[in-house]
């Protein structure tokens, strides 16, 4: 194993010191001056209307009022991977809290004031708040004009449905899987929707200069995918890329919110009806809640076939996903996770719908996990109980079925090297799975619940990511890249793995937080990727900077070039020990030559990566064919829980979970994501409950009725575990998993309540109120 | 319904008139530039716009600007003697008790209070110091190391 | 979100002068923690034409504790009645309560008075405060008047404060004989939150109890049922578990977004339960510490 100076050290954060002194800056920080106006959005009341008339007459009247716009102004459709979006409401409302007008003033109260004052008038038609609602026969049409919508073209709605696309597996023969089996059982998961709640709330600032020039200030996951959408929906008005500017500061958490475009391109727009002067709109805690994007519930219905040695012979599964009044993005979570709701298992015969249904509810969309987090509930709760039928150790049977490298997936590509099976093993080990444990208190039942989880990136076949890497006349140098630092510290890998190429430690590399003018083009930072993509970026921009070095020293001093090497911002040579040229004597000014003249000059280095084997081509029908995930990040939690049996409430003694990294890079960065991610997750099956009243209005939109977790609520303990083995394609060998953590959160409570307990509980959260509850019913029933 | 207050905000004497209706945090924020407490909620649910006054953390979001006239607030800015980085934050850097980072200046806020009072708080009284301040990102726990760790070096 | 509605603002230097102030204007609010208005003015529930703010009253600003009689002004804080030496050590009860309530920077500002004041069911105080028999002082332009805190509470966010009047303080007293007590909040989890139900029980030498609820009426109130079942009994487990059976017919809870009324009845049970043996048992000088969590 190589003993590397930077990979897989504890290196201190290169955001580290702007972050703890407060100077880090976020959008709302950043500052435009006296010419600064300030949008307010009037919101529609109705979850699924006709807009019959906007009066806006007194809001008009205003004294600070400068413009009131509306759909009207803006007809233009936009999204991620189908147009299926406003930038405000046209003709309809589709949920309660979507955008219908804005009110531009020259300050804040004014325009909270206007805005209170717009009067829409709508004319309700039914709303559609569930997907059994959605999905009946004679269903009012959501988006009647689907069939004209543009989309990916592995996207395939359904014309005159509320079904905005579905994604189907048939990998051999689930029949005669059945057939074959000794067990068969089915069951119903339901998972309801959940939000990101990061602290920082969305927020923009829209520019539209007087050459023309659109910037737009954003709090984003995404910046050239911001650009690229903002370029496509305001075509019309005569922008194209090269018009559109954007800029992401530090951004305050995203988990996914604030991936893709929500309520930024209101900034773009309405920068456009104010041109000379900036625009900014600051979302509010409540807009945060209902109008950005939401994680999609879902109903599991999940049959497995087993036979009586725990072999799986067949998996069927059909989920049905609340998406939401806008798929755009949401779409892709539901292919994303149609491909791979079999879980991490070897199972021959698989069939899987997967059908992403409109709702007049807020846009669902990408939520760390994109999909996993929402299906692995009910697969890991229905694999326990099938496992409890067979009187197999749950364990056992999950070990059993593993899938191993080089295994089929569910759409006929091969399963990536991994070591879930020490990842179970391990888990297993920490948790003491195999010893009983009693609560010392009578009143209190201890229980242990597994669970295994998997996630592939879920990206078009040509994300990108592109770097350029420059040195400074001090050898220090800055990698311009366009990933966003969202909390995971990925700037701080970055650095790590040029400084393990070309020897100049972290602490002197910068990298910045992006502009879109400035950096090369990075597809998104999501799906977990940017370590693996953007870290092959920066492996390949480091390795061209040195070689550009070494063809400068060869040419410049007659050096040998296959004799050089880099150490400690040194060039040196095995031919010559001697010898040592350091960096910052050149990479700005070249070599002075006898003669006067110089060779080299200032060293840029280029790197991109691309996965060229992704493929998303497959049969509609079946699925097979393709490549459309590039690897898997593979790991098992545990999870030991003590459960006061009159109160119902949970206490996590101790979590475990083992993931697969390929190679660590930076431990702490890996820890930090598990205490986060854990306890996000966890926070989803045990507080989080999103309530929405029969009129489709969300009815706890803020901390004090939705409840994250606060210090006082983690766990007693938390074990990360990381395994090592090597993605073949991976920076020294990495790959991502910063969604991971929250994975198997759900399931191993589930289960370790059913250990406790001998309780099913099916829906999530599973707050005390239902353990009691179910509980008092298991009591009636003896 | 404009107002005039006196106040000295880390270390300096300030002069403002303002509106009745503006909040401590608008007016730190927007009237005299200074950011590090957010604005996360507005409601006072999340910390993120902890700031101190005499000494003591309050939710800058639930306080009138008009409040402070003849007081002293202390924002994180001024709690770094010369700018410089405290041993307390040097803690949080090593423990990379931080991601995202837009909570860090209330959470800094609220841990200050505590040792200020209680210069070797066990688990639970950092937890309680902590409890106003909701972190989406590390889960807490490398905050909380961060806190003993430096609790445990101080004399 | 700014706050929309202009208001004046006045800090008066005298109980006087605010009694002025308070009646020259129709629609004024009183202003002292600020943790509940704020959020009122932010949502345009409150719409005042002036904010009287009191924190220059400085006489309000004192506990003191004399001829057994704990005298909490208008303007102390949570975290305050915390920290005082005199509240720890002869109520540590209302510690316990107080810790509940909020977190440290909301306790800061927030005070006792300004609870009851908003007289939302859920608040934290009241059953402490029923519990004890205390005393609300207010001033009006009538002069002063004590208001026994039976008769505080008339429904959801409203008292027997009249509009010309201010609320100086509370008085406290302490009872005769050794007491002890246990005050249990049912949150959705260990981090802060509205309650869903709560209940004080305090346990008096001489098998003398009281028992009061919160959160599960439209206004806190002491159970005389339950008191009169265990008046005069010694503590012990069929004691309390008669005690349970009289909940259901004592409480009156609702189903809202933060739980069923069958699940507050549930935990209302428990809760008188764990508090009547917690509170008997550090009678006794055992039991849990105070601020145990027992939930």
């Amino acid at each position: 194993m190589a003993d590397y100076q930077y990979i897989g050290r504890p290196v201190v954060r290169v955001d580290g010191e702007a972050k703890i002194s407060g100077a880090a800056q976020f959008v709302d920080d950043l500052e435009f001056g006296p010419n600064l106006l300030y949008a307010a959005i009037v919101e529609s009341t109705r979850a699924h209307a006709r807009i019959d008339a906007i009066d806006t007459a007194a809001a008009a009247a205003i004294p600070e009022v400068v413009k009131i716009v509306s759909g009207r102004d803006f007809p233009f459709k936009f999204g991620l991977y189908m147009h299926d979006r406003f930038v405000f409401a046209q003709d309809r409302v589709r949920f309660v809290g979507e955008q219908v007008a804005a009110v531009i003033a020259r300050d804040p109260a004014a325009a909270l004031r206007a805005a209170g004052l717009v009067k829409v008038h709508y004319s309700e038609l039914p709303p559609v708040l569930n997907t059994a609602d959605a999905l009946a026969a004679e269903a009012p049409l959501i988006h009647p004009d689907l069939a004209e919508y543009q989309h990916v073209p592995w996207f395939f709605p359904k014309a005159g449905t509320n079904i905005a696309h579905f994604r189907k597996i048939r990998k051999g023969d689930v029949e005669k899987g059945f057939v074959e089996a000794d067990l068969v059982f089915e069951d119903t998961y339901t998972v309801p929707r959940y939000a990101h709640c990061a602290i920082e709330p969305h927020g923009a600032v829209g520019l539209f200069d007087h050459a023309g020039r659109l910037t737009v200030w954003t709090a984003s996951q995404s910046p050239f995918t911001q650009r690229h959408l903002f370029s496509e929906a305001l075509a019309p008005l005569g922008l194209s890329h090269k018009d559109v500017r954007v800029i992401t500061p530090f951004v305050g958490g995203g988990f996914g919110g604030k991936a893709g475009v929500s309520m930024e391109i209101l900034a773009a727009a309405l920068a456009t009806s104010v041109k000379g002067r900036p625009v900014k709109i600051l979302w509010s805690r409540a807009q945060e809640f209902y109008n950005t994007y939401q994680r999609q519930g879902v109903k599991a219905t999940i049959k497995l076939g087993v036979k009586n040695d725990g072999t799986i012979t067949a998996l069927e599964e059909t989920l049905h996903w609340d998406a939401g009044a806008y798929v755009e993005y949401g779409a892709n979570v539901v292919n994303a996770a149609g491909l791979s709701a079999t879980g991490p298992y070897r199972v021959a015969n698989v069939k899987i719908d997967s059908v992403c249904v409109y709702t007049n509810l807020p846009p669902g969309g990408p939520y760390r996990g994109f999909g996993y987090s929402e299906f692995i509930f009910g697969l890991e709760s229905h694999i326990n109980e099938v496992a409890k039928k067979l009187n197999i150790d749950p364990v056992a049977f999950r070990r059993k079925n593993a899938i191993r490298p080089g295994d089929a997936l569910a759409y006929g590509a091969a399963m990536n090297p991994s070591g879930l099976v020490e990842c179970i093993d391990r888990v297993a080990a920490e948790i003491e799975w195999d010893k009983k444990s009693k609560s010392k208190d009578p009143g209190k039942a201890i229980g242990k619940g597994f669970a295994l989880f998997w996630k592939a990136p879920a990206m078009p076949p040509n994300a990108a990511s592109t770097v350029f890497l420059k040195f400074n006349e001090d050898g220090s140098l800055n990698i311009l890249a366009s990933a966003m630092e969202i909390g995971q510290g990925y700037q701080t890998v970055m650095a790590q793995i040029a400084a393990e190429i070309l020897t100049v430690p972290p602490r002197k590399i910068r990298v910045e937080t992006p502009d879109t003018d400035r950096n090369p083009y990075e597809w998104q930072t999501v799906a977990s990727h940017i370590t693996w993509g953007c870290g092959r970026a920066v492996e390949r921009a480091a390795l061209d900077a040195r070689e550009q070095i070494f063809d400068i020293i060869a040419s410049a001093l007659g050096k040998e070039r296959e004799a050089l090497y880099l150490e400690s911002e040194q060039v040196k040579s095995k031919r010559d020990p001697g010898w040592a040229l350091p960096l910052k004597d050149f990479v700005i000014s070249g070599i002075g030559q006898k003669d006067g003249t110089y060779r080299g000059g200032p060293i840029v280095g280029r790197g991109m990566f691309m996965p060229e084997f992704a493929s998303a081509t497959s049969d509609p029908e079946t699925g097979q064919g393709g490549h459309p995930n590039v690897h898997y990040t593979v790991g098992a939690s545990g999870i030991t829980i003590e459960i006061d049996k009159q109160t119902g409430k949970i206490k996590v003694l101790k979590a475990v979970l083992a993931v697969d990294v390929g190679k660590a890079l930076n431990p702490d960065l890996l820890k930090g994501q598990v205490t986060g991610g854990l306890l996000q997750g966890l926070a989803t099956v045990l507080y989080e409950d999103m309530r929405f009243d029969e009129k489709g209005k969300l009815l706890n939109p803020n901390f004090s009725d939705y409840k994250i977790p606060t210090a006082m609520d983690i766990p007693d303990e938390v074990m990360p575990i990381f395994i090592e083995v090597a993605q073949p394609d991976g920076p020294f060998g990495a790959r991502g998993m910063g969604e991971h953590t929250m994975i198997p959160a759900a399931p191993i409570i589930a289960n370790a309540v059913e250990d406790a307990l001998g309780i099913r509980i099916k829906s999530m959260p599973i707050t005390a109120e239902k353990i009691i509850e179910a509980l008092s019913a298991k009591k009636q029933q003896e | 319904m404009n107002q005039h207050i006196d106040f000295i905000l880390n270390g300096e004497k300030r002069s403002v008139e303002l509106r009745s209706n503006l909040t401590l945090l608008e007016m730190l924020r927007d009237k005299l530039g200074v950011k590090s407490p957010k604005c996360g909620c507005d409601r006072g649910d999340c910390g993120s716009c902890t700031v101190m006054i005499d000494g003591r953390t309050v939710r800058s979001c639930l306080v009138l600007a008009v409040e402070v006239d003849g007081h002293e607030v202390k924002t994180l800015e001024g709690l770094m003697p010369g700018g410089e980085l405290t041993a307390l934050q040097k803690s949080f850097l090593v423990h990379n008790s931080f991601q995202c980072g837009f909570c860090t200046p209330g959470v800094i806020l609220s841990v200050s209070e505590l040792l200020e009072k209680n210069p070797r708080p066990d688990r639970d009284e950092i937890k309680e110091a902590l409890s106003g301040n909701l972190c989406r990102c590390t889960g807490y726990i490398p905050i909380i190391e961060a806190v003993e760790a430096h609790a445990g070096q101080e004399k | 979100m700014p706050i929309i509605n202009e208001f004046a603002y006045i800090k008066p230097a005298t109980m006087a002068q605010a009694l002025k102030w308070l009646a020259r204007y129709k629609k004024p609010a009183i202003l002292a923690g600020g943790t509940d208005l704020l959020n009122s003015l932010k949502d345009g529930l409150a719409k005042p034409e002036a904010l009287i703010d009191i924190k220059g009253l400085e006489a309000l600003h004192k506990i003191s504790f004399s001829r057994n009689r704990l005298h909490i002004g208008a303007l102390v804080t949570f975290s305050e009645l915390i920290e005082a030496e005199v509240v720890r050590r002869h109520f540590p009860v209302i510690v316990e309560t107080a810790r509940t309530v909020g977190s440290p920077g909301i306790r800061n500002r927030a005070t006792m008075v300004g609870n009851i004041c908003s007289a939302v069911p859920c608040l934290d105080s009241g059953p402490l405060l029923l519990a004890y028999d205390a005393i609300v002082a207010t001033i009006g332009k009538a002069g002063k008047r004590e208001i026994p805190i039976a008769k505080w509470f008339l429904g959801p966010r409203k008292t027997a404060l009249q509009p010309s009047e201010i609320v100086s303080g509370l008085t406290i007293p302490l009872p005769e004989g050794k007491h002890a007590g246990c005050f249990i909040k049912l949150g959705r989890y260990a981090g802060e939150d509205l309650a869903q139900a709560s209940v004080l029980v305090m346990v008096l030498e001489g098998n003398r109890y009281r028992v009061a609820f919160g959160s599960v009426a439209p206004v806190p109130f002491r159970a005389s049922r339950i008191e009169k079942l265990l008046n005069g009994k010694e503590p012990g487990a069929r004691l309390f578990a008669d005690a349970q059976t009289l909940v259901a017919a004592s409480i009156s809870p609702i189903t809202d977004l933060r739980a069923t009324k069958e699940y507050r009845l549930h935990m209302c049970r428990i809760m008188l339960e764990r508090s009547l043996r917690a509170a008997s048992e550090r009678l006794a000088g055992g039991g849990p510490r105070y601020g145990e969590r027992l939930l």
